[in-house]
């Protein structure tokens, strides 16, 4: 969901002086690709594995292999690129970037450098009341490495464990221009970058397995000043929330630095959630010399125009296309269809219950309200929701159409999470038809005047409020089945002919 | 027995095989019995297995009796180069990093020779991960050159030159990154045949310079490189840079004759410190060509003298992130220390040797920021260069002609001490590779000395059927198939 | 660009390399040497050339289908670590 919190408490707490500057962040996110083979050779993706089991002579950077680039990946890395607006490149080169690494077997990553798949673009997030567009600066494929296990604070502890199911894996690094200007800027784009990559299928969007993961550039500067601070590279914030906390820990810091006097140093910082700072992993005196060039063992990237046309145009419907798409044919509030668009699946719920239920707007409230209750509480995907579209559609059109009453609708929607049948089957096997017949109306308004006779007095007396009284009364007798316009027709009725 | 036949053609042998009038047994335990005797003095294997190939012979003989259809190259020996991956058989590049390493899969070449029904002597000895050329830079022994047992055999594919013109095997594959095929067959008197690069596979073949690195074959006539190649070359999904263009060469198209080819020579590329003799035999092989027929022109290669600077720019710096993995981490020799760092430093530093590291650290400074686009970058460029000199020479001729060497074979130790010399050694072999055009050696006579000369041919890519055919038409009048190293002979009887 | 004793240290650490001080003169003189004659290229004009860093002649290979294909090399690969645990490669601990 949308994310235009307050400012942060650190920044909001930090005072006035605070407010002559401005953050200036850049992002890089890594995606895992959802392929069901790694990047370059035939080992399966799939997370959770015994240590080593995905492995074969080439994601173990064995003496003599060679990678042979997956198309599905290629496709995938374009479809991002494409749905974000980026220009796709005809020709990409991969390049190694090289470094040691007890996760990286080949003691290179094979990676894009000079000539990326993508470049441009840009990802539309919320800003003050309106939209503000982020750019993207590339998008790029590379494979992941292997995974380092640590033995975090175990004394006397002093081997690593490699395990290198998780080497050769396709990632795209999305790199973002440096336009975003807070946390809550930055916990925006990536819940949107996010959600592309799911409308796209192309991405599973686990952060817990390292599915998505972010590093953050930031800067700080004078507001109105042109030039850029010196910026401090975040990494290992393992959460949005904690992307969105670093940056404004990073902020503030910086911020202290420059009003004392000081100047930022140009270095990396690891977050550490459980301590909520950033502490210090590298300088730059002792910055990697990656040594990148081209990559002998791969071609050059070459792909056919026509080809990449072809992606386009099956590409689906994105998140932004969806919302405009559901402001304009069913008319309901953007804030609605932000909301209803949240994922892929959920979308497509929502359109089968407005269509089913013929009304959209009512559709819209009782699943923003009552289904996203329930999937909340019980943090249930819509997917997994009980109650499927046809059914919840054709309980909304009893309601569109007053064949029930919302009450009654609730207390149908209640009995539907744990039932089978249709809302009609459920309505009439509990007695919950409404009462609309002049005659059932008739009895039931004797019964009530009977049972209250001093009330009816006043209002035969000309007391009109105590009337309202007297249908409360018949709403409750009949359970709130009683037509509510036609009952008080009812009433009067019989109140003049008593 | 008699190994006489020992030095028959590969085709010869596999033919007698296919009609049962030898069985591939037999010819496993002869070539065994005299790699028994040479081995001790020529040192050209690494690892050799008589349990393995009498094993891999009765295989093809049982599949023979099965009535299974193989190649001409069934029950023929084939002596492999130690930096291909044979699995479950030691293959350590002539590093000590990687003794005692099992490659767990076969490399593509191997795999084809094993279904094609050829017979494994061993691993051949050569330079530390392909690099050098006089297989000194091995970091187990050198090999000898079977002419002159103080010579070098060259290199880097030196043990299996040195062991094809001994005798010990028909054929061999070696791997040519600046010349590694072709210079140590110009020193042993032998056929070493560069293909196209793409033509054949890399995938198993340990990695040296991977834009320049291919494998090839080392025969003792024409049609064997032409047999062997025609088994390994063509199209591998393993290796992206492999080339469905890449086709076997028909045996009979290496009996046309040359008449109608257009040939050049490069004047302009061999200029000084050329031998004499070897100029001697350039012009003689040129003058019999011209009678057969083909047209002799001059063409030039403006860019090549350049290769060398190119070469040892380029090569190091692919060889310094390829040679990155061999970090005591999953494979090979480790350093013992309990610190990460010291762990790789030490076990590289003691695990690879001295040309090794030396190209480790050149290739990285190559690469490093600051000085990429001075070197690194600028050796690219000039290659691009190099590769229009071969483009454009190609087009008025259909071979070029020149020497494969300057000189014949070195001293043991004569240039050991002198990188510098030592690489220049490479400046008729390196332009080919840097184009990553074909290139053929041949045997083009001897010198005074009784020393091996080896001329080249270089061609338009996947045009290797027209060296091999201007090759053989020369070998056809001139050469002796069966000529072997004199002291050998003497030791045979 | 000279090369000096510095460099080559800086070069070594960056490839990991451990260079015994004994051979540093050496290694110094012999890359000298290398990096003087590779400076001929310095000399060429190759502005507006567009670097060759593949030789592929002949069409391209199309890439790899997505599908799974098991690998058997498992055991035998894990078999060649030079320190284990269980099914974990083993190094000294990374700081």
């Amino acid at each position: 969901m949308s994310a235009t919190g307050p400012a942060t408490e650190s920044t909001a707490g930090a005072g006035a002086r605070q407010d002559r500057y401005e953050t200036v962040v850049g992002l890089e996110v890594h995606a895992q690709l959802r392929t069901e083979s790694k990047i370059f050779c035939g080992c399966s993706t799939k997370f959770g594995a015994r240590p080593n089991t995905q492995v074969c002579p080439v994601c173990l950077g064995l003496p003599g292999v060679l990678p042979v680039l997956n198309e599905r990946a290629v496709r995938f890395a374009v479809m991002t690129g494409l749905a974000v607006g980026a220009k796709v490149a005809e020709r990409s080169v991969f390049a190694r970037k090289n470094y040691f690494y007890p996760d990286l077997p080949k003691g290179y990553q094979i990676s894009q450098y000079d000539r990326p798949l993508c470049t441009g673009g840009g990802i539309d997030i919320r800003s003050g009341g309106g939209w503000k567009r982020i750019g993207l600066v590339r998008i790029h494929l590379e494979e992941d490495a292997g995974k380092s296990l640590h033995p975090e604070g175990r004394e006397g502890v002093t081997t690593t464990r490699v395990d290198l199911n998780r080497s050769g894996v396709p990632l795209i690094e999305i790199v973002s221009e440096p336009d975003i200007r807070s946390g809550t800027e930055a916990y925006d784009y990536l819940i949107r970058l996010k959600q592309i990559l799911m409308y796209l299928d192309v991405c599973d969007g686990n952060m817990e397995e390292g599915s998505l993961r972010c590093d953050a550039n930031v800067s700080v500067r004078l507001k109105g000043q042109a030039a850029f601070g010196t910026k401090a590279e975040i990494k290992n914030m393992n959460s949005f929330r904690n992307v969105e906390r670093a940056i404004a820990f990073e902020t503030d810091r910086q911020i202290r630095i420059v009003e004392s006097g000081g100047r930022v140093a140009q270095e990396t910082l690891l977050w550490n959630a459980d301590k909520g700072i950033a502490e210090t992993m590298r300088s730059k005196e002792e910055a990697h010399d990656y040594r990148y060039f081209p990559e002998p063992d791969l071609l050059t990237l070459d792909l056919d125009p026509a080809w990449v046309e072809a992606v386009r145009s099956e590409l689906p419907e994105l998140p932004h296309q969806i919302r405009d798409r559901l402001t304009r044919d069913f008319g309901i509030p953007e804030y609605d269809a932000e909301v209803l668009t949240e994922t892929r699946s959920l979308a497509t719920y929502y359109e089968e219950v407005a269509r089913r239920s013929g009304n959209p707007k009512l559709a819209s409230n009782w699943i923003m309200t009552e289904v996203n209750g329930i999937r909340n509480k019980e943090g249930q995907s819509i997917e997994e929701f009980p109650i499927r579209p046809d059914r919840l559609g054709d309980l909304i059109k009893m309601i569109a159409t007053e064949r029930i009453s919302g009450k009654i609708g609730k207390q149908v929607f209640e009995m539907m999470l744990t039932r089978p049948e249709g809302p009609d089957e459920l309505v009439k096997a509990h007695g919950l038809l409404p009462i609309d017949d002049e005659g059932s109306l008739r009895a039931l308004a004797r019964e009530v005047i009977a049972a209250n006779p001093g009330p009816a007095a006043e209002v035969r007396a000309g007391k009109e409020r105590t009337f309202a009284f007297l249908v409360g009364q018949a709403m409750k007798q009949s359970r709130g089945r009683a037509h509510p316009e036609k009952i008080q027709e009812a009433l009067r009725k019989e109140l003049g002919a008593g | 027995m008699s190994d006489a036949f020992v030095l028959e053609s590969a085709e010869a042998i596999g033919r007698s095989v296919l009609s049962r009038e030898r069985s591939a047994g037999d010819v496993a335990r002869t070539f065994l019995d005299r790699m028994d005797r040479t081995a001790e003095q020529l040192r050209t294997y690494l690892h050799r297995d008589r349990e393995q190939t009498l094993a891999m012979a009765s295989a093809v003989d049982a599949r023979i009796a099965r009535g299974e259809r193989l190649t001409p190259l069934a029950g023929v020996p084939v002596a492999l180069k130690d930096n291909l991956c044979t699995r479950c058989v030691p293959t350590t590049c002539g590093s000590k990093i990687l003794e005692g390493y099992l490659p767990p899969y076969d490399a593509h070449v191997v795999e084809r020779l094993r279904e094609a029904g050829a017979v494994f002597t061993g691993k051949t000895n050569c330079d530390e991960f392909a690099m050098g050329s006089s297989t000194e830079n091995s970091a187990y022994f050198p090999t000898k050159n079977p002419w002159d047992l103080e010579r070098v055999p060259g290199g880097s594919s030196g043990g299996s030159a040195a062991s094809v013109a001994a005798g010990e095997a028909p054929l061999a594959l070696g791997s040519d990154t600046g010349g590694s095929v072709r210079q140590p067959a110009a020193f042993c008197g032998v056929f070493g045949l560069k293909p196209t690069y793409g033509a054949v596979s890399r995938y198993g073949l340990v990695a040296f310079a991977s834009s320049l690195d291919q494998i090839g074959p080392i025969a003792r006539t024409a049609r064997d490189t032409a047999l062997l190649y025609n088994v390994i070359c063509g199209r591998d999904e393993r290796d992206m840079t492999s080339r469905a263009e890449a086709a076997a060469v028909p045996l009979e198209d290496l009996e046309r004759g040359v008449s109608g080819l257009r040939l050049g020579i490069p004047r302009d590329l061999i200029g000084e410190g050329v031998d004499p003799e070897i100029l001697a035999s350039l012009d003689r092989v040129a003058k019999a060509l011209a009678k057969k027929g083909a047209e002799i022109l001059d063409v030039s290669l403006p860019h090549a003298r350049y290769s060398i600077a190119t070469y040892y720019l380029i090569a190091p710096a692919e060889a310094s992130s390829n040679l990155a993995r061999y970090d005591g981490v999953r494979y090979g020799f480790r350093a013992k220390t309990d610190d990460l760092q010291a762990m790789y430093a030490v076990t590289r530093g003691r695990g690879f040797g001295r040309e090794v590291r030396r190209r480790i650290l050149l290739g990285t400074y190559a690469l490093s920021a600051g000085y990429y686009d001075a070197y690194y970058l600028r050796a690219m460029k000039v290659r691009t260069l190099i590769r229009r000199d071969f483009e454009q020479a190609l087009t008025r001729a259909d071979a070029i002609l020149l020497p494969t060497t300057p000189t014949p074979p070195f001293k043991i130790g004569e240039k050991v001490d002198d990188p510098l010399a030592m690489y220049l050694n490479d400046i008729f072999s390196v332009p080919a590779s840097l184009a990553g055009v074909p290139a053929l050696s041949f045997p083009a006579g001897m010198t005074k000395a009784n020393l091996p000369i080896g001329l080249q041919l270089v061609g338009r890519p996947f045009e290797e059927a027209t060296l091999l055919r201007v090759a053989r038409t020369w070998e056809s009048e001139n050469a002796d198939a069966a000529r072997v190293p004199r002291l050998l002979s003497e030791r045979r009887s | 660009m000279p090369i000096d004793a510095k460099v080559v240290h800086d070069v070594a650490a960056l490839s990991r390399l451990q260079v015994d001080p004994s051979e540093e003169a050496r290694l110094v003189k012999e890359l000298a040497s290398i990096l003087s004659y590779v400076e001929q290229l310095q000399a060429l004009d190759v502005s507006g050339i567009e670097p060759t860093s593949q030789v592929g002649s002949g069409s391209k290979p199309p890439l790899r289908e997505d599908r799974v294909k098991p690998s058997d090399v498992r055991d035998e690969a894990l078999a060649q670590a030079p320190d284990r645990d269980g099914d974990y490669f083993r190094v000294p601990r990374v700081v």
